[in-house]
């Protein structure tokens, strides 16, 4: 174990290959305040994508880390994030899920805010007194910055800034969004969904590799029954690999998954477009893009999970230890024909979603964790210890989700994170020059 | 299974008509006898639902909930009629309501109609309703009713409790 480490919830020991945590952080409501005050009143929150706000004056209104906040670009073309709580008594100022529009006035007494979040117009205002200052009342707005168009926010001053915050997830990112040159946008439709587990069994889920031959065999019989063969299904169970990213980001990367329904023209479309990403990227990296998958998780509560022939971005947020709301978005590369773009859903839709062929699954799956959890007090500990002491885990070991626990045990408890496997190999990861290529 | 893709003629269907079949297909559902309820519809039907943010777009471009054209539909009951569609064994207990049917057009390109619904679902200690609107857009097989589309409008913002819609809605 390492030196100074708080063993109460996390046993990380690296000699003998073992990792363990302890259930109580998916039963205690005394975990879930601290993950409140340490987690998602400090860290970098995902809040949507540029593209989902794209005309001055575009907002959404979504919760974010516990809080309703107005997403919008205001009419000079900034980016925001508003508290969604008038300054006055409190009630929420904008009670809309999306529209555009310039001004968000309460009802509760009239007061109005322009998009910039400025406090312009206070009915009767003559009554107050000289100190009243209008100025200094506009709706509040925690930090917002944003990397390949992906938007985040943090309510903290202290936290560092994204992109050392992001680590190397940065260059997952850019391989996600190296497949288009156009840019990529969030199709119109929101996933919204909970379930009756712990947030976190979630963001395991996001990334392990292990379940997916148990819990999805009936998606890969789909596959398999509309024409394609997985790759990896015949016993190869050791594919791909857990990469550590930093700051509790990791990603399990591996060969695609195979389309199950894909027309020749689809095809035709997918060759040329790979045959420009060569051209402008070179072999190695378009492999990466374009024939790899790849589950991330962005520590603490998103995962981008792009499978090739789609790409959910998805959220979590406790609303108890045992209950979670979840948001998920489907990513789409820009200027790709209609043909391609219902290829895309298609598949999306088949897999991911509270009504798609795997995620229900997975929802019973981790409903039934919460439910054993009812024996914690006899059964403590869950193991995750799969591929510890190897020198190239796969995504069917368990690394992903230790880099996971390892930087939220660092911060509910202050033990010190280290990276697993020294140094990291780099393979996976996108070169800076031919990622940042495809512009920031 | 053929499917004719016919005028209806001199051929009338009646509001009656209709509310035989779907209580019919209610029970159908209720029952578990999907491969049955598959062969109401014809070979290029869609059963979709719409998420709460994409009601009365292109289900096939929209980040919908399900879009499932024949063989996916296919899929789908095959995969729930196994024991490792895990969401679904042992299987939930459902029923029913359908009521407020309204037959809205017949012409030549079929029967429109609407009903509300209300499906209880009970299974592992949980027990929740979607409710909604179906929009049905049958055609006639032979002097069969065919269902070519059917959209199962739910009036849930979030599906918050029910975490998944692993039955047939």
């Amino acid at each position: 174990m390492s030196e100074g480490a708080d063993p109460r919830y996390v046993i990380d020991d690296r000699e003998r290959g073992l990792f363990r945590v302890n259930r109580e952080v998916f039963v205690s409501d005394e975990v879930l305040d601290l993950e409140r005050r340490h987690l998602f009143d400090r860290a970098w929150l995902y809040v949507g994508h540029e593209s989902e706000v794209p005309r001055p004056n575009d907002f959404h209104t979504r919760q974010v880390g516990g809080r309703t906040i107005i997403f919008t670009r205001d009419r000079q073309g900034t980016v925001r994030v508003l508290l969604n709580t008038c300054r006055h008594r409190g009630a929420e100022v904008c009670r809309e899920r999306t529209g555009n529009r310039k001004i968000f006035t309460c009802f509760y007494h009239g007061w109005a805010y322009n998009n910039s979040g400025a406090l312009v117009s206070v009915p009767d205002s003559d009554s107050y007194s000289s100190d009243f200052d209008r100025g200094k009342l506009g709706l509040a707005q925690p930090r917002v910055e944003s990397y390949r168009g992906f938007v985040f926010t943090t309510f903290s001053q202290e936290t560092q800034p994204l992109l050392d915050y992001l680590a190397d997830a940065t260059h997952i990112l850019d391989q996600v969004a190296d497949i288009s040159d156009q840019g990529m946008r969030i199709v119109v439709g929101t996933h919204r969904y909970s379930m009756r587990a712990n947030w976190k069994l979630l963001m395991e889920n996001s990334v392990d590799g292990y379940h997916g031959l148990t819990v999805h065999q009936t998606y890969f019989e789909m596959m398999m029954n509309l024409g394609t063969t997985p790759p990896g299904l015949d016993g190869n169970r050791g594919i791909g690999r857990g990469v550590e990213l930093g700051n509790g980001h990791a990603v399990a990367v591996m060969p695609e998954l195979g389309s199950p329904i894909m027309s020749e023209e689809v095809l035709l479309e997918r060759r040329q477009r790979r045959a420009e990403l060569v051209a402008k990227f070179g072999e190695e990296h378009t492999i990466r893009i374009a024939n790899m998958t790849r589950n991330m998780l962005l520590f603490p509560n998103s995962a981008v999970i792009d499978l090739n022939w789609g790409i959910q971005v998805r959220t979590m947020y406790p609303i108890a230890p045992g209950h979670t709301e979840i948001v998920g978005w489907q990513l789409m590369p820009v200027g790709i024909s209609e043909q391609m773009e219902r290829y895309r859903i298609d598949n999306a839709l088949s897999f991911w979603g509270p009504a798609g062929l795997a995620t229900p699954d997975d929802v019973e799956g981790l409903e039934q964790c919460q439910r054993g959890f009812a024996s914690t007090n006899e059964v403590a500990w869950s193991d995750i210890s799969r591929g510890m002491k190897k020198e190239k885990p796969t995504i069917v070991d368990e690394l992903q989700m230790r880099a996971f626990w390892r930087e939220w045990n660092k911060q509910i408890t202050g033990t010190a994170y280290t990276f697993e496997n020294a140094p990291l190999d780099t393979s996976y990861i996108a070169s800076d020059t031919a990622a940042r290529a495809g512009g920031a | 299974m053929t499917m004719v893709d016919e005028p209806l003629g001199t051929r009338v269907v009646t509001r009656a008509e209709i509310e035989d079949f779907l209580y019919n297909e209610a029970a159908l559902l209720d029952e578990w006898r999907l491969e049955e309820w598959l062969d109401l519809f014809t070979l290029d039907c869609v059963y979709e639902i719409p998420s709460s943010d994409t009601r009365g777009l292109d289900g096939g471009l929209v980040y919908s909930l399900i879009h499932d054209r024949r063989p996916l539909l296919e899929q789908r009951v095959l995969r729930l009629k196994k024991p490792t569609a895990h969401a679904e064994y042992p299987h939930s207990r459902t029923r029913r309501l359908v009521t407020n049917v309204r037959l809205l057009s017949h012409d030549g390109d079929g029967i429109r109609a609407t009903a509300n619904f209300a499906v209880f679902r009970s299974r592992a200690g949980k027990d929740v309703m979607y409710v909604g609107c179906y929009e049905y857009l049958f055609v006639l097989d032979g002097d069969a009713l065919r269902i070519k589309h059917r959209t199962a409008v739910i009036e849930h913002e979030s599906l918050d409790p029910h975490g998944k819609i692993s039955i047939i809605i």
